[in-house]
Order: C-alpha cells, then sequence, then structure tokens
C-alpha cells in the first residue's frame, strides 16, 4: 500500500502492485491444491474464475496478496452429478454450466435462474457457483437459491471434509465459516420435492449486466390455496443472505387471501433492516422486499 | 457562399446510407487509437492530485526515501509560460499553485519509464494543504442562491427579455410556478481520454491523441509552453467516441504531456484509466430551473419567467456557453411574447463541468418540456392540444425575437408523430395508479427544437475555413482529400463528408478521402462540436467542390479537350460537342502530371439576414434550428414499482439527410444516452469524493434496456447553404427525459421533477402522498 502517502484520492494509486507481483500456483490435483493451503508458506488466495477477485485487485478494493492458487480447472470440482436426495455441484462449476444442466435446471431451477442473471455470458462462462459463495458478497446472486435448499457447503483440507449448512456458512459481511487451509470441493443441494415450485426474482438498476438491489428465491409448496411449505432467502438487504424463518414458520399452514398476503408483505419487511448504498436506498429496500415475497406467494396461489 | 436549390445538381451519395468509411479498419483492429501509438523512448506521465475539494496550498513534500533520479517532476516553477488553461475564463491553472478548488485537482506532475513506475513516485508526493470548506453539491447551492445569490462564486450570467414578462403575469389568468432539477451525466465514452506529447527536434511540440478539437489545443497551449503557434503540431488519433467529453478536457490532458515532455526531453504518454476517467474529466453540468409562466383560460402562454442554473465545478472552462444554449432553450418551441429568462453558472468544488452532447439544452428542456404538461393540465389540455395550439410555425418569433423564416420542422414532427403513436387514443388507456392492475401504463409527448450550429455570433466569428486537395493517393492514383479541422468519433464525419465532397465535384465517393486531421495540413473549420459539421462544415465543402469542379473543367477543356465547353458529370467529363469524353480518374492524373497538386478553400459565411446582439441576447440566436417529437410508452410494475419504457415514438427534422443509416445510428444512440440520462445514471458526492467512479457503480443501459424505437426523419432542408443538413448530433439527446417524465405522471399520477426517475423516487413519493 502507499503508506507514505496516506490520502489517496485514486484507487488507481491505492495499490502499487500488479497481478504480475502475485506468484499463482496451478496445482493440477486436489490433493496437491490441499497440500498446498496446508502449509503456511505455500497457501496462498483461493482463486477461481476471478471475476470477483481480478476487479477489486484491478481498482484496489482488495489489496493483491502475494500468492494465490488456482482451483479453476482442477477435475474434482468440475461436476454437477445426482444422488437419490440430493444435486451435487463441484466448486468449479461455471454459471453457465449450472444454466445448461439438466440436473439442476429441474432439481434446483432457481438456481438456474439465478445463475443466468449474474453478469453478461463472459463473467458467466469464468464465474463458478465455489468462488461466488467464498467471496461472501450479500449481493451474490446464487445465495437464495442455495439457501432455499437447505442444502450444504463441503468443505476440504488435508485433515478431511466436513461439511456446513448453507445457512450457517456466512457468519457476517464478506465472512465465512473456512479455515485457512480449507477450500470449498462442492455444494450438496436436496433435490425440489414432487409437487413443489421454486421461484426467483432480482431487482437491479437495468436489465442485465447489475448488481443486485435486491434479490430473492423461495420454494414451497400451495394445495388448494393452502401454504403446505414455504422457504424464502433474499440477498442485499442484510450483511449476509438471509432466510426469513419468521415468515416461513407464520404463513405455513395458512390460506393464501388478501389478508395474508398483506400480513405476510408486512412481516417480510418489518423482519429486515437493510442499509442504503449506491445501488439503493434502506426504505426501498424494506419495503420491495415484502413486496417480493407476496408476489413469490400470488405465483404459487394462481397455481 | 449561398446557393440556389437548382445548383445542388443530382445527388448520388448525399442521401444514401453508404456504409461507413472507417468501418473496415475498425472492424479488423487497424485504427490507431492514442493507446495504440507505438512511441519509441516514451515515458508514461501521471498526475498527482489534491485528496482534498477545496484548499490553500502551503507546498509540496518529496518522501526523501524516495528514489527520485529515475523519474521527472512538474511542478508550476516549471511551466515556461503562463501555468493557466485558457477557455472561457482564465482562472484555471494546469498545476495548482495556491488555492485548490477541487479533488483531484494536479499538484504536480510525474512521469517515468513505466505507468507503475510513475504512480508509485506519484504516491510519494504529499501536498501540504489547510483545508478550507468546499461547496459541493447543487442542492447546497441552489439552497444558497435561494437564501442569497451574494454567497456563491458566480462564473457567469446572461438575460434574455423580450416583452413585459411581470406585468404580463398579472395579466394572466392563471400562473404555474415549479423547479425541476438534474445532476451530473458522464460521458462514458469506450475509449478513456489519451493523449502523446513528442518533442521533435526542431522544437515543435507533436501532440497525438483522443480528441474532439485539434485547434482547440492549439493555440490554447502556445501561451503555457511559451511556443509559437507554428511549433505546436495537433494530430488526431483514432477516438472511440466523445460526446462532448473530449472537446475541452484533451488540452488539459496535451498539456500534462507536453510539460512533461519538455522536461524530460523524451515523449510522455498518458492514458486515463477508466477510474481516474470518471472521477478526473468533464462532466453534464448539474442543473436546477424555476419557471412560473402565466396562462389564458383558453391555453395561452401569456408569460414566461425562468431562472436556469448551472452547477459550474471549480472553474469557468466552457460553462459561459453551456448555460447560453440552455437559456436559449428554455423557453423556445412555443409562441409567447413576454420572456424573462436568467442564467447564472456558480463555482463548486468539484471537478469542472463541461461540454456533453447537448450541452445546456437537455438540462433546459427537461425542466421546460416537464413543465409544459403541468400548464395544459392547469388548462385543462391534453398534452398535444396545448402543444398544438402554442408552438411555433414558420414566420413565428423565438424568445429573442428571432425570426423562424425557414426550413421549420414545427409542427410536422409533432402532428406526425402524434398521428404515428395513436397519441390521442392511447392517452386514454393510461392507469392514472388505478388500484389492481399488475402493471401500469403511461405515455408521454415531448416537442423541441436544438439550435444548429454555434450560438449567436460563434458561427460569424469562426468563420469555418475548409480546404479539397486534389493530389495523389497512396496507390498513385488521384484522390481528392477532405482537409478539415473537423474530426471523427463515432459519429460519421470522415463518411458524410466525403459524401458531400463527391457530390459537389459530381465523382464517385471512392474518389475521395478523409485523412486524419492535423494542423499542419488542414485549415481551421471550427472545432467539433455543437451540432455544426454537417451543415457549417459540409456546406463549405459542398463550395469548396464546387470550385474544384469548375477549375478541372476549365483544365479539361483547355488543356484536353480543344477549348470545348467541358461538364463533369457522374464521374466522367463530357465535352459539350458530344465527341470527347474522359473518366474523372484519367482527367484528375493528367491535371496532376501537369499542373501538380490542386488546392482550394472555401470560408462558411451566414446569410447578411442573420444578426445577434451578443450582449442583450436578441436576434437570431442559431442560422436555423432542427426539430424533434417524442413519444415515449412505459409500464410500471405495481408490485416492485420497476419502471420500463417499452417503446419510443420519434420524428426528426434535421434539414436534408446526408447518410440516413448513420443519421438513424446518430437518432439511436441519443435517445439511449438519454434515456440513461433519465432513468440510470447518477453521481453522488460522498466525502467530497463522486460516489460512482467506475463502469460496476456506474451504471449506463445496456441493450435489454432499450425501448422498441420507431424513428422517422422529415426534411426541412437549410436553404441557405447546399445540400442543406441542420445537424443531428445532439438533438436526440434533449427530449426523452422529459417524455418519460410526463409517461409516468400519466401511468403513476406522479409528477417526478429530479433526474434520475428511479422506482426508490417513485416508492417515496408514492409513500408521502399516502401518507400526506
Amino acid at each position: 500500500m502507499a503508506g507514505w502517502n496516506e490520502r489517496v484520492t485514486d484507487l488507481s494509486i491505492a495499490s502499487t502492485m500488479t497481478f504480475d507481483d502475485v506468484a499463482c500456483a496451478f496445482p493440477a490435483s486436489l490433493q496437491e491444491a490441499l497440500e498446498l493451503m496446508a502449509d503456511e508458506k505455500t497457501r496462498g488466495r483461493l482463486l477461481a474464475g476471478g471475476t470477483d477477485l481480478m476487479v477489486q485487485w484491478e481498482s484496489g478494493v482488495l489489496a493483491m496478496p502475494e500468492r494465490a492458487v488456482s482451483v479453476k480447472a482442477l477435475p474434482e470440482l468440475r461436476t454437477i452429478e445426482e444422488t437419490e436426495a440430493d444435486v451435487i455441484i463441484g466448486a468449479s462449476v461455471t454459471h453457465m454450466d449450472i444454466r445448461r444442466s439438466p440436473l439442476t435446471q429441474k432439481h434446483v431451477p432457481s438456481l438456474v435462474d439465478a445463475a443466468a442473471t449474474i453478469g453478461g455470458f463472459q463473467i458467466q462462462t469464468m464465474g463458478t457457483i465455489g468462488g461466488s459463495v467464498a467471496n461472501a458478497s450479500p449481493a451474490g446472486d446464487l445465495a437464495p437459491s442455495l439457501m432455499i435448499t437447505d442444502g450444504a457447503v463441503v468443505l476440504a483440507s488435508v485433515r478431511g471434509e466436513r461439511e456446513v449448512p448453507i445457512t450457517a456458512f456466512w457468519t457476517g459481511y464478506r465472512k465465512t465459516d473456512m479455515q485457512p487451509d480449507e477450500l470449498i470441493v462442492r455444494f450438496r443441494l436436496p433435490k425440489m420435492p414432487e409437487g413443489y415450485r421454486e421461484a426467483w426474482r432480482k431487482l437491479g438498476p437495468r436489465q442485465a449486466q447489475a448488481i443486485s438491489k435486491v434479490m430473492g428465491s423461495c420454494r414451497g409448496c400451495v394445495e388448494g390455496g393452502v401454504v403446505k411449505s414455504f422457504r424464502v432467502a433474499i440477498g442485499s438487504v442484510a450483511p449476509t443472505c438471509v432466510r426469513l424463518y419468521d415468515v416461513e414458520k407464520w404463513i405455513e399452514g395458512k390460506k393464501l387471501n388478501e389478508g395474508t398476503l398483506a400480513e405476510a408483505e408486512k412481516r417480510t419487511s418489518d423482519s429486515i433492516t437493510p442499509i442504503a448504498d449506491i445501488r439503493s436506498t434502506a426504505e426501498y429496500r424494506k419495503w420491495v422486499t415484502g413486496r417480493i415475497v407476496r408476489g413469490f406467494l400470488e405465483q404459487f396461489a394462481d397455481q | 457562399m449561398v446557393m440556389a436549390v437548382k445548383e445542388l445538381g443530382t445527388l448520388h451519395s448525399v442521401g444514401k446510407g453508404i456504409p461507413r468509411l472507417d468501418a473496415d479498419e475498425k472492424v479488423r483492429g487497424l485504427a490507431q487509437y492514442a493507446d495504440d501509438l507505438n512511441v519509441p523512448g516514451a515515458w508514461y506521465g501521471f498526475v498527482v492530485r489534491s485528496p482534498v475539494a477545496h484548499g490553500r496550498l502551503r507546498g509540496l513534500k518529496k518522501d526523501p526515501g524516495f528514489d527520485w533520479s529515475q523519474v521527472v517532476v512538474v511542478t508550476p516553477e516549471d511551466i515556461p509560460g503562463n501555468n493557466i488553461v485558457d477557455l472561457m475564463g482564465r482562472d484555471m491553472p494546469f498545476i495548482a499553485h495556491d488555492v485548490i478548488q477541487y479533488l483531484g485537482e494536479p499538484v504536480a506532475l510525474v512521469a517515468a519509464a513505466s505507468r507503475h513506475l510513475a504512480r508509485v513516485a506519484g504516491s510519494h508526493i504529499r501536498a501540504d494543504i489547510e483545508e478550507l470548506p468546499p461547496l459541493l453539491t447543487l442542492q447546497d447551492m441552489v439552497a444558497r442562491y435561494k437564501e442569497d445569490p451574494a454567497q456563491l462564486h458566480e462564473l457567469a450570467s446572461q438575460t434574455i427579455r423580450k416583452g413585459d414578462t411581470e406585468k404580463a403575469l398579472s395579466e394572466a389568468d392563471m400562473v404555474v410556478e415549479q423547479e425541476y432539477s438534474a445532476g451530473h451525466q458522464e460521458q462514458l465514452y469506450i475509449e478513456p481520454q489519451g493523449m502523446v506529447a513528442i518533442p521533435e527536434s526542431d522544437g515543435t511540440m507533436f501532440i497525438h491523441g483522443s480528441m474532439q478539437c485539434p485547434y482547440y489545443i492549439n493555440p490554447e497551449l502556445c501561451e503555457t509552453l511559451d511556443i509559437p503557434p507554428e511549433k505546436l503540431r495537433v494530430k488526431q488519433s483514432a477516438v472511440g467516441g466523445a460526446f462532448g467529453g473530449k472537446e475541452e478536457f484533451p488540452t488539459l490532458l496535451a498539456g500534462y504531456c507536453a510539460l512533461l515532455a519538455l522536461k524530460a526531453k523524451r515523449p510522455i504518454k498518458i492514458i486515463y484509466d477508466r477510474n481516474q476517467d470518471i472521477l478526473y474529466t468533464t462532466k453534464r453540468h448539474p442543473s436546477w430551473s424555476r419557471y412560473r409562466v402565466g396562462v389564458m383560460k383558453d391555453g395561452t402562454i401569456h408569460a414566461i419567467q425562468t431562472e436556469f442554473l448551472l452547477d459550474g465545478g471549480a472553474y469557468t472552462t466552457l460553462s459561459p456557453v453551456v448555460m447560453y444554449r440552455g437559456i436559449l432553450h428554455a423557453a423556445m418551441g412555443y409562441r409567447c411574447e413576454n420572456v424573462a429568462i436568467d442564467g447564472h453558472v456558480y463555482r463548486t468544488n468539484t471537478f469542472p463541468n463541461g461540454a456533453f452532447r447537448g450541452f445546456g439544452a437537455p438540462q433546459a428542456l427537461w425542466a421546460w418540456e416537464s413543465m409544459i404538461d403541468e400548464l395544459a393540465e392547469a388548462c385543462g389540455m391534453t398534452p398535444h392540444e396545448f402543444r398544438l395550439k402554442n408552438c411555433l410555425h414558420q414566420g413565428d418569433s423565438t424568445p429573442t425575437g428571432g425570426i423562424l423564416r425557414d426550413s421549420v420542422g414545427s409542427p410536422t414532427v409533432l402532428e406526425k408523430t402524434l398521428e404515428r403513436a395513436n397519441f390521442s387514443e392511447k392517452l386514454k388507456q393510461c392507469s392514472h395508479g388505478r388500484r389492481g392492475e399488475k402493471k401500469w401504463y403511461g405515455i408521454g409527448l415531448s416537442f423541441f427544437a436544438h439550435g444548429s450550429g454555434f450560438t449567436g455570433d460563434g458561427e460569424a466569428r469562426i468563420k469555418a475555413k475548409v480546404a479539397l486537395d486534389l493530389e495523389p493517393g497512396d496507390d498513385g492514383k488521384p484522390v481528392v482529400n477532405v482537409r478539415v479541422s473537423s474530426t471523427e468519433m463515432g459519429q460519421g464525419t470522415c463518411t458524410i463528408l466525403p459524401q458531400v465532397a463527391a457530390d459537389a465535384l459530381s465523382i464517385d465517393i471512392r474518389h475521395t478521402a478523409y485523412p486524419m486531421p492535423d494542423t499542419f495540413k488542414v485549415p481551421d473549420s471550427g472545432p467539433t462540436v455543437a451540432s455544426r459539421t454537417a451543415m457549417v462544415v459540409g456546406s463549405t465543402i459542398f463550395s469548396a467542390g464546387k470550385k474544384m469542379k469548375a477549375e478541372l473543367e476549365a483544365f479539361v477543356s483547355a488543356e484536353l479537350f480543344d477549348g470545348q465547353p467541358v461538364v463533369l458529370e457522374q464521374d466522367r467529363f463530357c465535352g459539350s460537342y458530344g465527341d470527347k469524353e474522359m473518366s474523372f480518374e484519367e482527367a484528375a492524373a493528367q491535371y496532376l502530371s501537369r499542373k501538380g497538386s490542386l488546392r482550394v478553400y472555401d470560408q462558411f459565411k451566414l446569410p447578411e439576414f442573420i444578426k445577434w446582439n451578443q450582449k442583450t441576447f436578441e436576434g437570431d440566436a442559431y442560422p436555423a434550428y432542427a426539430w424533434g417529437c417524442n413519444v415515449a410508452e412505459l409500464e410500471v410494475d405495481t408490485l416492485t414499482f420497476e419502471i420500463r419504457v417499452t417503446r419510443v415514438t420519434s420524428y426528426w427534422d434535421i434539414g436534408r439527410l446526408l447518410n440516413p443509416v448513420l443519421a438513424k445510428g446518430q437518432v439511436e444512440g441519443g435517445l439511449v444516452q438519454a434515456l440513461g440520462y433519465a432513468m440510470l445514471e447518477k453521481i453522488e458526492i460522498k466525502n467530497g469524493k463522486y460516489d460512482a467512479d467506475r463502469m460496476q457503480t456506474y451504471v449506463i443501459p445496456t441493450t435489454l434496456d432499450i425501448p422498441e424505437m420507431d424513428l422517422h426523419f422529415v426534411e426541412f432542408p437549410y436553404e441557405h447553404a447546399q445540400p442543406g443538413a441542420k445537424g443531428v448530433g445532439e438533438i436526440p439527446m434533449d427530449g426523452l427525459a422529459p417524455a418519460i417524465a410526463n409517461a409516468l405522471v400519466q401511468a403513476t399520477g406522479i409528477r417526478m421533477r429530479d433526474l434520475p426517475i428511479t422506482p426508490e423516487k417513485l416508492f417515496q413519493m408514492m409513500h408521502e402522498e399516502k401518507t400526506a
């Protein structure tokens, strides 16, 4: 950092490093990557598609690290598979892979819809699900669709693997439950049950290439106008993406009508305290989050 | 110069959608932009900037621990001439030496062998500044203006007076008062600012880079470098968009490069990255308008009184003329015999605001065309009835008392747009915020004129000069080179000017070319601004082409066709006896081999009857006006208040269409830029700094945001200079914002008087209305 001149106005001189100064390792296997990460001397900033990190480094928002470890090409992290109950998505699977896979399209449709709204084709082709989740931005568009599955992040290190529920993975603004020697290897996402539906809604300043003002996903089932099950998660309104457990609990078992819809909208807005930033105001976010949840329920009720 | 229509001849190039002559080299990546210029031995320049917006500079400190032998540093003491950027005012220094007026104002320049080293060196220079309280925002500026304007530092002011406005206001049946405002807009051209300065061995300073106006840099830089104009050569490199952003700013960048080059005695290159480009270059002036308009019960406009304020930023720069164009459009378009307009530009402590497509007119028309809808409502009339009743016709007088003598596209564009859009029927279908609907629909109208060419006596003072050179081309074949300082920056100059030259000569366009402007080779045809190139420079080239045609016909007659009368027509010289014919190419080659190159000059002249008083702002403010009408249709999602413009229907009178494909491209691009201004683009100032400083945070429309566009032209050619174009560069920027605001009222019942129009503001205003 430019220590001598403390009051730099120009982001371009905030960091005096360039990407050429970063020593980037390209391990050939997962085992090799885990070993690199195990040792403090070889450990580096994990780099997948680079679509978040490169921008943050270039602009000086994030200091460039001395070392990086690229995991984008690790074959173990690049597959989408299924078991009886779950879809298993490797950490280096790209947003474009998610859009195109019949497995994700069938079993986690709102994740597919969310992936389709991230950046443009170039970003979707480079950016990965593991990178997006590790970046831990509250505006990360995949987060709500992952949260509503009640699935898990699988972390690995030379010490072995462990599963963390997605709902517990983000511990604060840009903070995660990962240890310094761990990397994300895959996501285990329970499939959408028979008769259930998912929905996705993103509000951005424009129709494409937009960072969300507010976005959310839901998974649920409405039978005979009565809510049998409803899970909803919203991003960009708190330090992390949030599940709205109180709203979920309240609406379950209720018959959908103007009264319950209005109450669900109100309870949703009351349950969050978003902030204002360059993309939107706190008041609008609070209100429109309630509107989005209302819209989800209306959509389910129409079926 | 003034030519009757019959002399126009048959047009073979003009009016055709000839593909851009620069398309091939740009598509294939061959065009050389500033950053592509390979300059052996060049070092990279970097600007060290003030970290505070307002203060007194006590001095500079260089880190004693840094190795300064590897870099060159320029401070005001190193400037050979005057440390002044001479634009409309002489108040701006190249490098600050006393008072700091904006955050990022240069305090020193650094150059080094690598871009990286120059930046590192820059971070080892610290400005010692005694901070003073800054004035940063339009809101604070307007608050002080309302309290007492004497608290503000005025950079420029101007009035327009017609009739007795105070008396007329007292006579009016109703007086409607309203205020409107709009913020900064960044040009966001694709190619950031870039420049190279090369000190030549003969003492010439060669400036090569991204710019709109080579003859701004020369002479402006001569005073600072203390060199005569003939020792300053300025050449344009390929330009990836400008929109006014490369009108006055490149003079600063050229100055930084040249000052470093003088001291380093080697070429210097500065290429801004996007972050620097957004933070430290000019933007559209934030504006505030207040209207008091008196109307009669029958819907007649009886009196217009308005104040038009611009936030000038730190220094005068071009702000006075931006304000002039603003006030000249602030009451334009409609009949009214009592007009009083007061324009002011005040200083704030931000980067000086500057030229941007429209140049004050979009700000003025945003307010005025919103006001027109509010007046219609006050009179109980529909937006279109009110406009049709009051709009100017041929023979009417403008707010400055100028007479619309000819080429008047009003009311034709208005009538045709209304019909095409089915406006009166669709107006009845608007939602007005009705409960229970999933989408609210609204339709809105705007109607406007844009003055072609320089404001007031500008064209009379500049007297645009052009040259045509018949000379051997690179392949040895004869070519007619268009020699002007008017630049290609993406808009089409390098195609339309050869089209005009080709038709003036009656030759095929393949015999013409447009070399990049270089002040050592081209006369001063004026800056490429103010929608003036097609009309002013184009018509001067047309008359130069006629001169060259006569000269060549005389040569062929005398030296090749035994003295018989000769006409050059459709690329062939034909003798009147019918026995001799020769292709242009062959005859021109004969000319070159016998007489050498041929250069013809011409100069633009305004018609005698154009009269203007620059002091009182009375008379013909512009030689002609382009006219436009926009109808915007939109939908509001009642769940989220997201607003989507779905369709824009418009008619344009831009005079004679030189190239309909390029003209349509200009209109489409301008409407998209206007859509961004209306709905997306905003910069706020947080801790003295622009909060949007990257493309991540400064949001412009994508292709998916663009509405259906139904665009049409009607031609009312300018009659006093052939071929009769009036200018299309800026007018598409002028009217979309108010059309959208007017549509939003019909959709929601909410009137938005501050740009941009966002779901957040709609929510807030809906909420306030409900609780009120």
